[in-house]
């Protein structure tokens, strides 16, 4: 039903081209850039999103405007980015899941490498792993002895299929051969009450979902997953110092753009969002949500995006996960 | 003594200039959010999210909240106009609402609405005040199988609604509940009955529905009225609710405020259950003569006091414990994060001059509503005398706004426009369409807490009935199924009898 009109979209895309290529010529940024995120607004997405926006409207002297575009977990808005023309006026932000989905799906409607280009790594965040109040494990490998010492004693909640804290959870039932049942939930907020009530027992979660949580010890955060320690919980190991070696999670969010950017137009993009990154005042915004500014070049995100699509393919092929038919 | 000394440290903080202002900027926004359809809290209280950074906190939540209630009663005055429910809890409001319009009486019941939802949300205000902690308690007793067996409940109760036809109103939940299978499924993350429609990934898009069902098939309905001559020309009538109206509707809005109160608290879906039972129980217990569905002033002033009840509670698990009860309230934890607050227990003794400081924003905030409403009743209701063929096509252009503005998506354009077919054949065929609304709303709920409780217990159902809260959840199902069964068993025996 969609292909009249991805017909029309095209043969109008093939008509405004020269147009279009004149128009960076006159110096980019001239007209109002549009910032997807395709998530609902409140998540932590949205968040660094319509921060970031503020802020480059400020130093890019145009309007760079944050548009909720939710659905099928992120792919709805990446894809109407990924079928928008490559002129650096469409562009979007997204977490982990770009990389994700592609394996998981095999039904995508964009190629993420060839109709998407990466133009910057904005931010960074760990998860913190929470553990129930009444589970008698203080830090990872004690939690990991306790799942192969008691087969079907643990639940593990996550945001849903897929999801990062999903995955996370499957890749410590990979790497430790511990057992734990997948418990999906609507959003991770959601499974606090259970945790609370000892009906789920541990969760990767994000810091701004478990931070309520966390901070009267409600549930027990033993440990963070980034490289480093994060700043909101200074006093956790990470999962890394445990010994667990290369079991890293990054929540990291990246700004995509329609592949074939105009080299002096993603160079300004990409520049701009060095600049505002670099900022103390985004620093803090970032540090509420537990999120650090990043700011790479378009070269360093695509390797990394590269490799995280690795890390998690092989995570999704081991543990056979599957979605959609 | 100690909440007393709270509610004044409350108003000293709600009563500053600063705040009573931000307050007002809140409900009327609220207010004009809640009227028009499709823009909702949640997108409003989304937007405004950005500048809250830049207030103190106090002000920041009395403006949001402000937004949150204030869209309870906004919603109101569509429900009842144009028979667009603004929001799922305003849906049992076009029941009788609606019907009150179209017998000149849309003031009546706007202005019963009004004084409903503010005395639901004065009381309920005064409950969280005493009762925030212990009630609080109730909402962590609640895990998977507890909802599942307070959504059974909640759907029998659906079926006892519904007026005329037990028959057609099982048809209409069950329509209802597999409506609201489609979309990707939490558990497996397949996609069932998308029919490779990626717009329909994330199942039908309420808003969609619901202006399809009610908003635009009522267009489709009075236009063809208009065909036949049947006197469309909506008379006025007297603008404010009488004596016997308040009368009437007095123990009405107690018996919705009291249910309101305590549904509210529980988290997801809890002022849609509360309006839906508020008017199950007034169709059990009102006094007679009972013409529910006919445009009874009561089917108005209990659910419309119930969902505003809960809007208020639903503050409760929020503020308490950090839980969200829907995603106004997510977005409220978001807000309070960013200032750098943890809502959860400790948030009433670190910052009492927030918490108490919002919950006595809240009686000033509903107090503001009732004189900002009831004015406003009167030009409502001059709406309606705008000739209908101009009016109509204001509506459908509203049905269409607020749907796309939902997501952007222009497929849920056509899932409204399907749905309006479909609501004007059940229009057609007498299918009340509010037990579908309930089904579709609570069905995906309800097996997603089946299959979570199940998947906890490895498989194992008995824990449905080992759960004390959960067994008397279904115990009170049972007992309403047989509220229901009784008449019909009785008579298949006097018929059985006779021969």
């Amino acid at each position: 039903m969609n292909r009249p009109v991805r017909a029309i979209a095209l043969f109008a895309a093939l008509l405004l081209t020269p147009m279009a290529s004149t128009a960076y010529a006159q110096g980019y940024p001239n007209k109002p850039i549009r910032l997807v995120v395709p998530y609902s607004p409140g998540g932590v997405v949205d968040y660094i999103g319509r921060t970031l926006a503020q802020s480059l409207t400020e130093t890019m002297g145009q309007a760079v405007v944050a548009e909720n575009r939710p659905g099928a977990g992120g792919i709805l808005g990446t894809d109407t980015v990924a079928r928008s023309l490559p002129d650096g006026y469409s562009v979007v932000i997204m977490d982990p899941a770009i990389v994700i989905n592609p394996t998981l799906q095999p039904s995508m409607p964009y190629d993420l490498f060839k109709q998407l280009e990466i133009v910057s790594i904005v931010s960074s965040s760990p998860l913190v792993l929470v553990v129930a109040p009444d589970l008698p494990v203080k830090n990872f490998a004690e939690l990991a002895a306790y799942g192969k010492a008691n087969p079907g004693k643990l639940n593990f909640a996550s945001a849903g299929i897929g999801t990062t804290p999903h995955l996370s959870g499957e890749m410590l039932k990979q790497r430790t051969g511990a057992d734990a049942m997948h418990i999906p939930y609507k959003g991770i907020a959601a499974s606090y009450t259970d945790m609370m009530s000892g009906k789920i027992q541990f969760s990767f979660s994000s810091i701004a979902g478990a931070l309520p949580f966390t901070k009267d010890n409600r549930v027990k955060a033993i440990a963070t997953t980034g490289a480093k320690r994060n700043s909101v919980y200074p006093d956790l190991p990470t999962v890394l110092e445990s010994g667990a070696s290369g079991f890293e999670v990054d929540l990291w969010l990246g700004i995509f753009a329609p592949a074939g950017l105009p080299a002096d137009v993603r160079d300004k993009l990409s520049g701009a969002l060095t600049t505002v990154l670099a900022k103390p005042d985004l620093k803090t915004a970032f540090a509420k949500v537990g999120a650090e500014p990043r700011g790479t070049t378009p070269a360093e995100a695509a390797t990394i995006l590269k490799r995280e699509y690795e890390k998690w393919k092989t995570v999704i092929v081991e543990g056979k996960i599957k979605k959609d038919d | 003594m100690d909440v007393f000394s709270n509610i004044a440290l409350g108003f000293h903080v709600a009563l500053s200039l600063q705040n009573i202002g931000y307050c007002f900027i809140g409900v009327l926004l609220g207010t004009v959010v809640g009227v028009l359809p499709g823009i909702g809290p949640v997108t409003t209280v989304a937007m405004l999210l950005p500048i809250s950074f830049t207030l103190t906190p106090e002000s920041a939540l009395i403006m949001l909240a402000g937004i949150y209630y204030g869209a309870q009663y906004g919603g109101s005055t569509t429900a009842i106009l144009v028979n667009i429910p603004g929001e799922a809890s305003s849906v049992v409001t076009t029941i009788d609402g609606h019907k009150m319009a179209g017998l000149g009486r849309a003031g009546p019941a706007l202005g019963i609405a009004a004084i409903g939802s503010f005395f639901a949300g004065c009381t309920s205000t005064l409950l969280i005040s005493f009762a925030a902690p212990p009630l609080a308690a109730v909402a962590l007793k609640f895990g998977p199988s507890e909802y599942f067996s307070l959504m059974v409940c909640g759907l029998i109760a659906a079926i006892v609604l519904a007026r005329g036809s037990v028959v057609k109103a099982i048809a209409m939940v069950v329509i209802g509940l597999l409506l609201g299978i489609a979309g990707t499924d939490i558990n497996s993350g397949i996609r069932r009955f998308t029919f490779d429609f990626r717009g329909l990934a994330d199942g039908i898009e309420f808003v969609a529905l619901s202006m399809g069902i009610y908003g635009l098939a009522d267009v489709a309905y009075n236009l063809q009225k208009t065909e036949e001559k049947a006197g469309l020309v909506h008379e006025i009538g007297r603008i404010w609710p009488s004596w016997a109206d308040l009368k009437l509707s007095t123990p009405s809005i107690l018996r919705g405020t009291a249910l309101g109160s305590i549904l509210g608290v529980l988290p997801g879906g809890g002022a849609l259950l509360a309006a839906f039972a508020a008017y199950t129980l007034e169709k059990k217990v009102a006094k007679p003569p009972r013409h529910f569905g006919e445009g009874d002033i009561r089917g108005v002033a209990a659910p419309e006091a119930a969902n505003n009840a809960g809007a208020q509670t639903s503050f409760i698990p929020m503020l308490t414990l950090g839980i969200p009860s829907n995603p106004t309230m997510a977005l409220m934890i978001g807000a309070l994060m960013i200032h750098g607050i943890s809502p959860g227990p400790g948030v009433m003794n670190e910052r009492p001059e927030m918490f108490w400081g919002i919950i006595a924003s809240m009686w000033i905030g509903n107090l503001m509503l009732v004189i900002l409403n009831l004015p406003l009743v009167g030009l409502w209701v001059k709406l309606l005398s705008v000739p209908y063929r101009l009016l109509f096509p204001a509506i459908i252009v509203f049905c269409c706004i607020g749907t796309y503005a939902v997501n952007r998506n222009p497929f849920d354009m056509y899932v409204m426009a399907f749905a309006a077919v479909f609501g004007y054949l059940c229009l057609k065929l007498d299918c009340e369409p509010a037990p579908l609304i309930l089904g579709f709303v609570l069905g995906p709920m309800m097996e997603e807490n089946l299959r979570r409780t199940l998947l906890l217990s490895r498989g194992d159902v008995s824990i449905l009935v080992t759960e004390p809260i959960s067994l008397g959840f279904l115990i009170i199902s049972a007992l309403l199924l047989l509220v229901v069964a009784a008449p019909f068993i009785r008579r298949k025996r006097e018929e059985a009898l006779r021969e």
